[in-house]
């Protein structure tokens, strides 16, 4: 049974259909990619399994239960985590009160200082620990806030962009931590454009054009097919190259 | 227990160190010696000045902890002050004037989260936050005002509009046949308890789980409920505790005086809170006990040669503030000092290392 | 039945009248730079003691109420650069500066003319319609009402600051980089706002007692219609007036006063519960 559906979601913003009957499964364990060219509705698709906004039409259901109408912070208490795309993170707290804060949800006490200082070794910001996290680099503001999203042990993990403004290296890693988490169990939603990245993590992959489901498979013969070469070259495929 | 007691000292409060504390004790010492060296009407005085400080206490919170600025605190100073009026004189006066403050004050922090509830539910923010609770304070003036004629009265509890209520018992415990008025040098110990004890209670609330929610939101409150809080929540209770400590200050001001009038909920009356709060330091509990009580000693000195002088030099204070020291003067002080001590014990270390403390910890 | 009608279209224009000329300086403040003056009441008493001191000096009233408006917008402009300018992006900062500037003035003014100025009495003129008198200069408030609407509309809507405000209020950062002097709209503004602030007070002036803190009386109506007018002062401004005068109508011919101003609080919170970004919100939504 899937972890989390999206059957015939829709979503208007007044003329215009962002996203038009998509059926999206994510299975329980997988690292599954969310891609499509410039405009194809991702960003709103991922806002509505967020919570961000209801969609028009259609159900959203997570651990057998419907979310539609949730509010996001119902859908993280139910297990989701979530990392938007604009880094977001508590500008003026330090780097340390950011994680804990998420920490508290699930930790106490020694527990707690002790999964904060894995969770800051993990990503590499023991040294930074207590920095104001407004003066992180962008690299590691995108890590804490994967960090926080991890902080919350959840079932599953929705990233949007993760790698947005990262250099190559971070990239690669950004990957490498991604498949670790998978490797403990955790299932990972990514919507991203980066094709190499996609490559190096990614199981299943959904592909969206137009708002619709265009093409649903393996990383190997999604990145084959012809069809999504073609929307993908005849849309500004140079925008991530 | 001892967990929670911990949490007094925390991220979320400055002077967090044993010398802070060693001043903490040297002034609540001073503060406790205090009536036997002075004459009964200082005493009074000061105990006046200590009065307010729960509302500053209260909006400190609410804004500088919360983000959110309420021009409301005469609001609930008036609705818990009135309601002590109308509740002693209803019970009789003594030691039911105890019950009558614990309802007051839970009146008025009803009142925060009906209102709180519309205003946040409604995700009114920002400057509107403001105005919707200066316009709730000043209706309930204009209100109170027009309340001069015998039809306005609780029992018998008249409300007297401009003139104000008056001829409620102050608070009382009554000792077999002998009634203990709590006026005076009585009602200051009283007072100075009650601030130690908000004051302490309130730092172990900033930095504890509640807190560091608290301090999220204000930081970036989309990022707060994508942690899987309730952000609402969090916000309308810090709203009904910044709010029912106003109405703390509406309640001793009552007994103190015995009256209370709608001049102490209209303007300027409530602009006060929010000049000693901006001019202290907004973001911090200390800096707003000591600056607001600095503020209040000042203002009191400068009303007895003229009250609109005291009055236009608030208003220059505010507007100083804003213009050059948008974080608080008192604030800004300490923090200057703080600086300015560590980088003195650093000097004093032989290796010459600087101190990497942040300016926090002064 | 006629005479009924009327006096009910009157006490409504009475109302209407009060919340738009107290509010319309205010909104425009708002909508154009996010920003609540708080010394609004104070523009408002300037207006009307410019008024009222000219009136003495034997100035005609219309004249001195032309004068008082503009003497009220050059202060604003003043205040603007001085003061609101060195604050933007801190609409909360701003906030607290005016307030503190309120603050100076209103207790200033009491130091230093007293607490009351002999007025200069309504203009007398009143008609009757059935049974019923009516004050015309009451109806003269109302027509500026529309009058200052309608001068709103054309200023923004057709004229060549218009369009700049109008840029500047989508994006400002867009109108800089496509040549609108981004500070000489927002003074201009501002003091567009503090003039029509004392048009108010000019306007009302005859018909109430002259004090330094008269401001006041008018702060509670200009915030509520501002709050639930919303950030455009074209869309917003007038049905916020249409409908809590309606409601402050009914409410004080059946209560009286001081119900007709609480009815009309209670009125906004629930109104704030739906509607967080006012009627203009809700109409920009609608039109997207």
């Amino acid at each position: 049974m899937p972890i989390l559906e999206t059957r015939q979601v829709s979503k208007r913003f007044g003329g215009l259909t962002a996203v038009s009957d998509v059926d999206l499964s994510i299975e329980p364990g997988e690292i599954h990619c969310l891609i499509g060219p410039n405009g194809a509705g991702k960003s709103t698709l991922f806002k509505l399994i967020v919570g961000t906004y209801p969609p028009s039409g259609g159900e959203i259901r997570f651990r057998d239960g419907d979310i539609t109408q949730a509010k996001p912070f119902a859908r993280v208490q139910r297990g989701m985590s979530i990392k938007m795309q604009a880094p977001s993170v508590f500008k003026e707290l330090r780097t340390r009160q950011n994680l804990h804060i998420a920490l508290q949800q699930k930790f106490h006490r020694q527990a707690l200082v002790d999964e904060e200082e894995r969770l800051l070794a993990l990503l590499d910001l023991t040294a930074h620990a207590d920095k104001a996290a407004g003066l992180l680099s962008h690299g590691q503001q995108q890590w804490l806030e994967i960090g926080m999203a991890l902080a919350l042990g959840p079932e599953l993990l929705l990233l949007d962009e993760p790698t947005a403004g990262m250099s190559p290296e971070e990239t690669f890693k950004t990957g490498e931590l991604i498949k670790g988490l998978n490797a403990t169990g955790m299932t990972v939603l990514v919507v991203e454009h980066d094709m190499a990245f996609i490559r190096q993590i990614a199981q299943r992959v959904t592909v969206l054009h137009l708002g619709k489901v265009f093409a649903r498979g393996a990383i190997d013969e999604i990145v084959n097919d012809p069809g999504v070469i073609e929307i993908y070259l005849g849309k500004g495929h140079g925008r991530e190259h | 227990m001892l967990r929670t007691l911990k949490l007094v000292n925390g991220q979320q409060t400055t002077g967090n160190g044993k010398g802070f504390w060693l001043c903490f004790l040297a002034v609540l010492a001073a503060a406790l010696v205090y009536p036997a060296f002075a004459d009964s009407y200082d005493v009074g005085n000061f105990c006046y000045f200590l009065i307010w400080v729960f509302m500053a206490l209260g909006l400190s919170l609410m804004w500088g902890y919360g983000g959110m600025l309420s021009f409301g605190q005469t609001f609930f100073f008036g609705i818990a002050g009135y309601s002590y009026g109308v509740l002693a004189i209803n019970f009789g006066g003594g030691s039911l004037t105890w019950l009558a403050l614990v309802l007051a004050v839970g009146i008025a922090m009803v009142a925060a989260i009906v209102l709180g509830y519309f205003m946040i539910w409604g995700r009114v923010g920002g400057v509107f936050f403001g105005i919707v609770t200066l316009s709730a304070t000043l209706v309930l003036a204009f209100f109170l005002g027009q309340t001069a004629g015998p039809e306005w009265r609780i029992g018998p509890a008249r409300l007297n509009g401009f003139n104000g209520m008056k001829g409620m018992d102050p608070l009382t415990l009554t000792w077999g046949d002998e009634d203990i008025f709590f006026e005076g040098t009585l009602l200051y110990y009283l007072v100075v308890a009650l601030i130690v004890l908000v004051y302490l209670g309130l730092r172990i609330l900033v930095n504890s789980r509640f807190g560091n929610v608290v301090v999220a939101v204000r930081e970036d409150p989309q990022r707060a409920e994508l942690l899987g809080y309730d952000v609402r929540k969090y916000q309308l209770a810090t709203f009904a505790i910044g709010s029912g400590l106003a109405g703390l200050s509406g309640v001793l001001y009552t007994s103190w005086g015995q009256f209370i009038t709608p001049s102490s909920v209209g303007l300027p009356a409530a602009a006060m809170p929010i000049v000693w709060v901006a001019f202290s330091g907004r973001s911090d509990l200390t800096a707003t006990l000591v600056g607001s009580f600095l503020l209040l000693f000042g203002f009191q000195t400068l009303t007895i040669y003229s009250q609109q002088l005291a009055l236009v030099l608030m208003g220059a204070l505010l507007l100083a503030t804003v213009m050059l020291a948008p974080q608080g003067f008192v604030i800004g002080l300490a923090r200057l000092i703080g600086r300015q001590l560590g980088a003195l014990r650093a000097k004093g270390r032989t290796d010459g290392a600087l101190p990497d403390a942040p300016a926090r910890e002064a | 039945m006629f005479a009924e009608l009327f006096s009910t279209f009157y006490q409504f224009a009475d109302v209407f009248a009060f919340l738009i000329l107290s509010a319309a300086g205010l909104a425009i403040v708002f909508g154009m730079m996010g920003v609540i003056n708080m010394a609004h009441g104070e523009f408002i008493m300037c207006g009307a003691y410019v008024t009222v001191g000219l009136v003495h000096a034997g100035v005609p009233l219309p004249l001195a109420q032309a004068c008082a408006t503009i003497a009220a917008g050059l202060i604003g402009v003043v205040v603007e650069v001085l003061i609101v300018r060195k604050l933007y992006k801190r609409p909360l900062d701003t906030l607290l500066a005016t307030w503190g500037l309120s603050l100076i003035v209103t207790q200033g003014l009491l130091i230093l003319l007293g607490s009351s100025i002999p007025g200069i009495g309504t203009p007398e003129g009143s008609f009757t319609v059935g049974p019923y008198t009516f004050s015309t200069y009451r109806l003269v408030l109302f027509a500026c009402a529309i009058g200052v609407l309608a001068a709103i509309y054309v200023i923004f809507m057709r004229t060549r600051f218009g369009v700049m405000a109008r840029a500047t209020m989508q994006n400002a950062a867009m109108a800089q980089a496509l040549g609108v002097k981004v500070g000489g709209v927002y003074a201009a503004s501002f003091g567009l706002g503090a003039a029509l602030a004392g048009l108010c007070g000019a306007l009302y002036a005859p018909t109430m007692t002259l004090i330094p803190t008269m401001g006041a009386t008018f702060v509670v109506e200009s915030f509520v219609t501002v709050v639930v007018g919303g950030a455009n002062v074209l869309l917003g401004t007038a049905p916020a007036g249409v409908l809590l005068a309606t409601v402050r109508m009914l409410l004080n011919a059946n209560y009286g006063q001081i119900i007709g101003q609480i009815g009309m609080l209670v009125a906004v919170i629930l109104i704030i519960r739906v509607l967080p970004e006012g009627i203009s919100g809700l109409l920009v939504r609608r039109g997207r």
